[in-house]
């Protein structure tokens, strides 16, 4: 490896000695605050790591990891949210009071899971990343073990995301045992060398799509995600949606993207279907939820539908829809759990209905921020979210795909009357017990500081998301 | 698909192994029931006492930690049989991977999750008091 390699690959061992040092923190200086910046220093290292990377890039480094605009974009993505995470993380846990300091080094390596996805290009990397980032979210999501629903999430995520690692490995092998390669590149060489898809080459993309529709919670692969939401603590759950999924996307739409696999039918068919599915599944049952946690659950399997129909239209355009999709779903999706964790107490996490009653009107920085993050999972003007649904659609309409926009237009309008239920619950007046019990244990400075960024965020990407979609289009234009 | 029949005349063989064990052991199998029937058999010996022990819940915990260093020796011997090809470089990788073992191995000492007794993870419940 040359030096350009190293600088190349600095951001992932910047994450990766990061959380060593935080685990010696924890053994030999463990204290909660302490530990706390140390993560976050070490994410912003990585952050900052990205800059130097970024003048290295193109590169392939050991034949595993595609250093690139479209794989350093999602790095710097993901250590944002990552960020995010760890910052809303420190009010919640210091509310808990008890064992918080191995919570970050358990963020950090599932973090360095996200960004080796992101910048994968390879099966063994890929299953690599995943591998590492899975089992950090087993412990993370089952962390506050004093809880019975968190440990049977805990558990529940283990059971499946070994099972559909399984049926991922069988995929690639499958992919392997007939074009006898592994890396992405000499893949889709290999596949256009032997004139097109046969049996093995969609029975192998079909499994490999089932492991990563579970990671991404697409329906049918959808059934952990409401109870592994509602017992993992609220910023686990923060990190599960916002900050994983994408990881998950970027390493697909890289895949797919090399692969050509859009242009093969039954693949089409196949992500189309998963895409309806999806849009359906989570619209109509959080309908029938009464739990915000369970609500968002349910909001982000439809989020993952509409995501896929930017992945089956074709070409830059759709690369670039799903790309911004992405950014802005992160953002909303870190936000509305970030203030389900502030205000949650010790013993429970506040996903009740009557915890957002009239929440505007006791904390009305933490209601904005509320509102604003369920009218961007709605896709109302003036939000990330609008813009991203509108880039998406589109995308869409660009590929002639009516009957999917079709499907999302009826879906967007289902989801917004459960988001507007929520909204009108956190400007109803607080009852004089809402008011009393009017607390927000979990509420830290640095947490309000990464709300306040992402709230300045999902408005200016509402407003003014040009310098974003240059980026992007810089990013996918390497891919 | 002219390829792939032999999958499934393998996928038959394989179900029909222990459906035919199956099978064979409900025809041939003796039907009755005595009074030692539903008894564990124990080499002819009577069995005595409750089989539900318990144990030490740091009796895992070791267990665990044996399984999970003495996995970590695998990697080691994958480079050990290459270790000339590999050079210094390969030399300082192996380093930074039982540095990062040893950096595991400090943390759980302590911890106090090697310490055997009444009182494991004292350090634990200590920094509980002093920080909430």
């Amino acid at each position: 490896m040359s030096s350009a390699d190293w600088i190349a690959i600095s951001p992932l061992i910047a994450v990766a000695a990061a959380a060593v040092v935080v685990m010696m923190l924890a053994a030999f200086w463990r204290r909660h605050a302490i530990v706390a910046a140390a993560s976050m220093i070490g994410l912003a290292v990585a952050l900052f790591c990205v800059l130097p990377a970024r003048s290295a890039a193109p590169r392939m480094v050991t034949g595993l990891l595609a250093i690139d605009e479209f794989g350093l974009f999602y790095v710097g993505l993901l250590l944002k949210g990552s960020l995010a995470v760890a910052a809303v993380s420190y009010g919640y846990l210091r509310a808990r009071g008890r064992d918080a300091e191995e919570y970050y080094a358990l963020l950090l390596t599932a973090t360095l899971g996200c960004v080796t996805l992101a910048v994968s290009a390879h099966f063994v990397s890929f299953f690599l990343g995943l591998e590492i980032l899975s089992v950090s979210l087993y412990a993370l999501i089952a962390y506050t073990r004093e809880r019975a629903r968190s440990i049977e999430a805990g558990i529940k995520y283990l059971v499946l995301a070994a099972g559909s690692a399984a049926f991922l490995l069988f995929g690639m092998a499958l992919l392997y045992a007939e074009y006898g390669a592994m890396g992405f590149a000499p893949l889709a060489k290999a596949l256009k060398a032997s004139g097109g898809a046969n049996v093995y080459m969609l029975a192998g993309m079909a499994l490999i799509l089932v492991g990563a529709g579970f990671k991404l919670a697409a329906a049918p692969f959808h059934l952990w995600t409401p109870d592994v939401y509602e017992g993992a603590p609220a910023p686990a759950t923060a990190f599960v949606a916002g900050v994983s999924k994408v990881a998950m996307a970027a390493l697909l739409l890289r895949f797919l993207t090399q692969l050509g696999a859009t242009d093969s039918r039954p693949i089409l068919i196949a992500l189309s279907a998963l895409a309806v599915a999806s849009m359906f599944a989570g619209n109509l049952l959080a309908l029938l939820q009464r739990n915000v946690k369970r609500i968002l659950a349910y909001s982000s399997i439809a989020h993952i539908g509409y995501l896929l129909v930017a992945f089956i239209a074709a070409g830059p355009m759709g690369a670039e829809a799903a790309t911004f999709y992405l950014a802005a779903y992160m953002i909303t999706t870190l936000i509305a759990f970030g203030v389900v964790a502030a205000l949650s107490p010790r013993d429970r996490d506040a996903d009740a209905m009557e915890d957002y009653q009239g929440l505007f009107w006791r904390r009305p920085w933490m209601g904005g921020a509320f509102v604003a993050a369920l009218l961007s999972l709605a896709g109302i003007p003036l939000t990330a979210g609008f813009i991203g649904k509108y880039f998406v659609v589109a995308s869409g309409i660009g590929s002639a795909l009516w009957a999917l926009v079709l499907i999302l237009a009826l879906n967007s309008a289902i989801g917004l009357f459960y988001y507007l239920r929520s909204v009108v619950a956190v400007y109803a007046r607080p009852g004089e017990e809402a008011k009393a019990a009017d607390r927000a244990p979990g509420f830290s400075l640095a947490g309000g500081v990464a709300l306040a960024v992402l709230g300045f965020s999902l408005i200016l990407l509402g407003v003014y998301p040009a310098p974003l979609l240059r980026l992007i289009q810089t990013a996918i234009a390497s891919l | 698909m002219q390829t792939v029949w032999p999958l499934f005349v393998y996928l038959a063989a394989a179900a029909a192994v222990p459906a035919g064990m199956i099978m064979v052991s409900f025809v041939l199998g003796a039907r009755h029931s005595d009074r030692a029937t539903g008894e564990p058999y124990e080499s002819g010996i009577v069995s005595t006492g409750s089989a539900r022990l318990r144990f030490p819940i740091h009796f895992y915990l070791v267990a665990m930690f044996f399984v999970i260093f003495d996995l970590e020796a695998v990697f080691l011997f994958a480079w050990a049989v290459a270790v000339r090809e590999l050079g210094w470089a390969g030399f300082a990788e192996a380093l930074v991977f039982i540095g990062v073992l040893v950096a595991a191995l400090a943390y759980l000492w302590r911890l106090g999750a090697l310490d055997w007794g009444p009182k494991p993870f004292a350090r634990l419940s200590h920094s509980r008091h002093k920080d909430s």
